[in-house]
């Protein structure tokens, strides 16, 4: 019961985040600099995510560790190559899992 | 002759429907690992379903659910998804637009379906500026992806005893976002935004509660905002 009412209560203040600035304060009111800058968000945000999903957080220093975030390099570039190549959404993510298991599997 | 041609609504129904699909093939196994943690966590999959339909944000509810097997503290469990999920805020003041002109009830309810996905999807397209089009396109993404990620985090509970442990589910979700910034690279400005983001979220990775990623972001969207302005870009 405690958790649900946790988990309801950080469900309330995401739903803030996302309608603070659509329904209680429109985002075209902001500053023109700021309004310039999220144009530009997303592959910003996008590159920020794929980063820290790679080194969670390890900082700089897991880079230079060999072990898994150097096999979910691997998978990413992979993964890269074949969006670069097919501009296909699916291919890879399927193309990165199934680096990572070969990876796993092969000694 | 009348040569009108008259615009179907189920146009952008299927159009959003085509777009999540693959998607929805990415973001699988990071929903299926939702599942999987809340058993394997110890709070129970419920919770972890629970998580998937109130918070609708993977890398908040893995937060959450960490915590929640941890024993923190109530505020600073919601302080911590509310860090997390600060990214929404921005993704929400770069897509108001689209919800100037929709009736009151939409811009109330469309907002709960602001998430990485769906941002990225609305993005990439250029034909959704009747307000109509977008919100029908809106709802049947919002919707569906809703309903695919709670029914995969279903089935990750369901799973949760069989599957092995591997690195794999980890992967797809990274891999996604990947698929979906690639190729926004053509134009000089992302380039530069994005290398800023990843290098600075890397760096700023070992601060807590999701503050690297926000670093990362800022930083990025500075970089990408000041090359825009130099001559050659």
């Amino acid at each position: 019961m405690t958790s649900t009412l946790i988990l309801l209560a950080a469900a309330v203040a995401t739903y803030a985040l996302r309608t603070v600035l659509i329904t209680v304060v429109p985002a075209h009111r902001l500053p023109a600099a700021l309004r310039r800058g999220l144009g530009h968000l997303a592959p910003a945000a996008l590159a920020a995510l794929v980063a820290t999903a790679v080194v969670g957080r390890g900082g700089l220093p897991v880079l230079f560790v060999p072990g898994p975030v150097h096999a979910a390099l691997v998978a990413l570039a992979v993964a890269a190559l074949v969006a670069w190549r097919t501009r296909n959404p699916a291919l890879p993510v399927l193309a990165a899992v199934a680096v990572l298991l070969c990876w796993e599997v092969l000694p | 002759m009348d040569i009108t041609l008259r615009h179907s609504p189920t146009v952008e129904v299927r159009a959003a429907l085509r777009d999540l699909a693959p998607v929805m093939v990415g973001l699988a196994p990071f929903a299926l690992l939702i599942g999987v943690t809340g058993v394997r966590s110890g709070v129970g999959g419920g919770t972890g379903v629970l998580s998937s339909a109130v918070l609708l944000g993977g890398s908040a509810q893995l937060t959450g659910l960490t915590m929640l097997a941890g024993g923190a503290a109530p505020l600073a469990l919601v302080a911590a998804v509310t860090l997390v999920n600060a990214r929404f805020l921005l993704y929400a003041a770069a897509i108001e637009p689209s919800f100037r002109d929709q009736p009151r009830w939409f811009r109330w309810v469309g907002p709960q379906f602001v998430v990485d996905p769906t941002y990225a999807m609305v993005t990439r397209r250029g034909d959704l500026a009747d307000p109509g089009r977008f919100r029908r396109y809106w709802l049947t993404a919002g919707v569906g992806l809703a309903a695919a990620w709670v029914g995969l985090t279903v089935l990750g509970v369901v799973l949760a005893p069989v599957l092995p442990d591997s690195a794999a589910l980890d992967v797809a979700a990274p891999a996604m976002f990947l698929a979906v910034l690639v190729p926004q690279l053509r134009a000089r400005p992302a380039r530069a935004g994005a290398s800023a983001a990843a290098v600075t979220a890397v760096v700023a990775s070992p601060l807590p509660d999701g503050i690297g990623l926000l670093c990362g972001i800022a930083v990025g969207v500075l970089a990408a905002t000041l090359s825009d302005r130099s001559p050659s870009s």
